[in-house]
C-alpha cells in the first residue's frame, strides 16, 4: 500500500489486526481494482477506460454549479445586456473556477480527507466553526433557490408547487438509494449532462454568431455602462460559477471516489472538461435569452418561469419547454450535490461515517442531514408570500462575499507541505489563486460601495 | 482475525484482503479518526484571515441593508 504525507499521523504499516474494515472500504476497493486494471493495460481503449473510471467529481461540481439561480443569472444577463461583455466575462469566471477547484481535487487526492475535516484539524475549531457557519448558511440558502427553480420550471408545465417539491425530494431519495458512490455518480452525471439542453435552445433562437464571436474578442458592448444593476449582474455571474459549497463538495467527492496521487493528472482533466461543459451551457443560456434584450427581463421574472414563456414566441412551445426542463434539471442536480456537500461536511466535523458507499444502517447521521436539509428547504419554498426573488438574488451575492475567506484556507492548505507533501501549489498557481481572491474581494467592495453610495457610479461617469 | 464489529459482520476475509491490497492506509475509514496535526497561524496569515472575516461580516450587514431597503 502506498503512503502519503499524512502517514505521520497513521500507523506506517497497516495490518489486518489494526483496522476495522467497513463496507465503505470494500466498495471503494472494488472501484480501485478496476482503476488499477485499466492503468496496467496499454492502448487507446484502456486510456479512455481509465478516463471514464476517474471522471466524475470535476464534471459534477461544475455542472452542479450551473444550478437554478446560476441559470437565472445567465438568463437575466442575456435578457438585460444581450450578447456582449458578459460572454467573455462568464468564460473568465469558469477559468477562475478551474484554478480553485484544481486545488481541492489535489488536496483530496493527496490527503484522503475532506475540506471541513482539514480546516478543523489543521487550524482548530475556532476557524473551523466559522467556515462551517459560512458553508451551512450558504448551502441552505442555495438549496432553497434550487427548489424555487424546480418549482418554477415544473410550473411551466402546470405542476403545482407542492407536487414539484415532492418530486424533487423523491429524486433526491432515488439518487442515493443504491448506497454506492459509483452508481450515484454515474446516474447524476447522466442527468447533469442534460444541462447542455440550453445549447439547442440557443440554436433555436438563430443567434448572430458574428456578434457572439466579436464579443468574445472585444468584451463589448456593455449596454448602460457601469451601474449598480451591472454590478449586481457581475456579482451574480461570479457567484454562479465560484461558491464555497464547490470547494467542500469536490474535495469530499474526490475522497469518497478514492482518487490518489497517481490520479491527479486525470482529475485535472476532469475539472477542465467539467468547466468547459458548464461554460458552454452558461454562454448558450446568455445567447438564448439575448433576443429578449429589448424586453427588460429581470430576476423578478423568474418566479413564474417567465423566461421560458417569453422565449416561446421566438423558439416555439418545444424550445420553451426545453428551457423550462433545463431549469428543472439545474435545480434537481444541484439540490442533490448541495445536500450531499452539507452531509459530507457534517460527517467530517462530527467524525461520523460520511460516504455514499455507506449502507443506511451505518450512515444514519449522514443520510439524515442530507434529507433534513432538503426537506426543510423544500418546505420553505411552499410558504405563501415568501419573497423568493430576494432569496434568489441574495444567494449568489452571499456566495461571492463568502468566497475570499474560504479561499484563503484552501490556499494555505494547498501550500502546506506537511499536508500535501511535494504537491504544494506551484508559484504560477499561487499567483492565479491570489488574483482570484483579490478580484472577488474587490467585486464585493464595489458592491458594498454601490449600496452605501448609490450615486457613486453616476459621479464617476457611469449611469 | 481482523477487527469486525456488528455492522460489518458480512465482510469476508477476501474482502479484507482486497481492501488492504488496493487502498492506501489513509483511505481506510477506520484510520481517519486520527486527526491531522494542528498548526498555528503566523502573523501575516492571522492578519489576512481576520481581515477577511471582518470584511465578510461587514458585507453581510450591507446585504441585509440592501434587502431591507428593497423590500420597503
Amino acid at each position: 500500500m502506498g503512503v502519503g504525507p499524512l502517514s505521520r499521523v497513521t500507523p506506517p504499516a497497516v495490518t489486518q489486526e489494526d483496522v476495522v474494515i467497513t463496507h465503505e472500504d470494500v466498495d471503494r476497493a472494488h472501484d480501485r481494482v478496476r482503476v488499477s486494471a485499466a492503468r496496467a493495460q496499454r492502448g487507446v481503449f484502456s486510456r479512455f477506460r481509465l478516463l471514464w473510471l476517474l471522471f466524475g467529481p470535476g464534471i459534477l461540481v461544475m455542472l452542479g454549479e450551473n444550478d437554478g439561480p446560476s441559470m437565472l443569472s445567465y438568463a437575466a444577463t442575456g435578457a438585460r445586456f444581450g450578447s456582449g461583455f458578459f460572454i467573455p466575462f462568464v468564460v473568465l469566471t469558469f477559468c477562475m473556477a478551474i484554478v480553485v477547484q484544481e486545488m481541492t481535487m489535489r488536496l483530496g487526492s493527496a490527503t484522503h480527507r475532506g475540506h471541513a475535516e482539514l480546516i478543523f484539524d489543521r487550524f482548530g475549531p475556532f476557524w473551523g466553526w466559522f467556515s462551517m457557519i459560512d458553508l451551512g448558511i450558504g448551502n441552505f440558502l442555495t438549496l432553497i433557490t434550487e427548489f424555487i427553480a424546480i418549482r418554477a420550471g415544473l410550473g411551466f408545465f402546470g405542476v403545482p408547487p407542492w407536487a414539484a417539491v415532492v418530486t424533487a425530494l423523491m429524486f433526491l431519495c432515488l439518487a442515493v438509494i443504491t448506497h454506492r458512490y459509483w452508481t450515484w455518480e454515474r446516474t447524476l452525471l447522466a442527468i447533469a449532462v442534460f444541462n447542455l439542453v440550453f445549447v439547442p435552445v440557443a440554436l433555436l433562437t438563430h443567434p448572430n454568431w458574428y456578434s457572439v464571436g466579436r464579443a468574445l474578442i472585444t468584451w463589448k458592448p456593455l449596454p448602460g455602462g457601469l451601474s449598480q444593476d451591472t454590478l449586481i449582474i457581475v456579482l451574480a455571474d461570479i457567484g454562479a460559477t465560484v461558491t464555497p459549497w464547490m470547494l467542500f463538495f469536490q474535495q469530499s467527492a474526490t475522497v469518497d471516489k478514492g482518487l490518489t496521487r497517481k490520479d491527479i493528472h486525470l482529475g485535472r482533466i476532469d475539472t477542465v472538461v467539467g468547466a468547459a461543459l458548464a461554460a458552454t451551457a452558461a454562454v448558450a443560456t446568455i445567447v438564448a435569452t439575448a433576443p429578449l434584450f429589448s424586453h427588460h427581463m429581470t430576476a423578478e421574472n423568474f418566479q413564474a418561469a417567465e423566461f421560458a414563456q417569453a422565449l416561446q414566441p421566438l423558439i416555439g412551445r418545444f424550445g420553451a419547454a426545453l428551457f423550462a426542463l433545463g431549469i428543472v434539471e439545474a435545480g434537481m442536480v444541484a439540490s442533490v450535490t448541495i445536500s450531499i456537500s452539507s452531509a459530507y461536511a457534517f460527517g467530517e466535523v462530527a467524525r461520523t461515517p460520511h460516504s455514499l458507499n455507506l449502507p443506511m444502517a451505518e450512515g444514519r447521521a449522514f443520510y439524515s442531514v442530507l434529507f433534513l436539509c432538503a426537506t426543510i428547504a423544500g418546505a420553505i419554498v411552499l410558504i405563501p408570500g415568501l419573497p423568493l426573488v430576494y432569496v434568489v438574488l441574495l444567494v449568489n451575492v452571499v456566495a461571492v462575499l463568502a468566497m475570499p475567506p474560504a479561499l484563503v484556507f484552501l490556499f494555505m492548505l494547498a501550500n502546506d507541505r506537511e499536508v500535501v507533501g511535494d504537491l504544494v501549489s506551484p508559484r504560477w498557481a499561487n499567483i492565479l489563486a491570489t488574483s482570484v481572491v483579490v478580484f472577488l474581494t474587490l467585486a464585493g467592495v464595489l458592491f458594498g460601495i454601490s449600496v452605501i453610495a448609490p450615486n457613486i457610479f453616476a459621479f464617476l461617469g457611469g449611469k | 482475525m481482523p477487527s469486525k464489529d456488528k455492522g460489518h459482520s458480512s465482510i469476508t476475509s477476501s474482502d479484507q484482503e482486497l481492501v488492504l491490497s488496493s487502498l492506501e492506509p489513509e483511505q481506510l475509514a477506520g484510520l481517519k479518526k486520527h486527526p491531522v496535526p494542528r498548526r498555528h497561524l503566523r502573523g501575516l496569515e492571522k492578519f489576512v484571515v481576520w481581515s477577511l472575516r471582518i470584511y465578510l461580516l461587514f458585507m453581510m450587514a450591507v446585504v441585509i441593508y440592501e434587502v431591507w431597503t428593497s423590500l420597503h
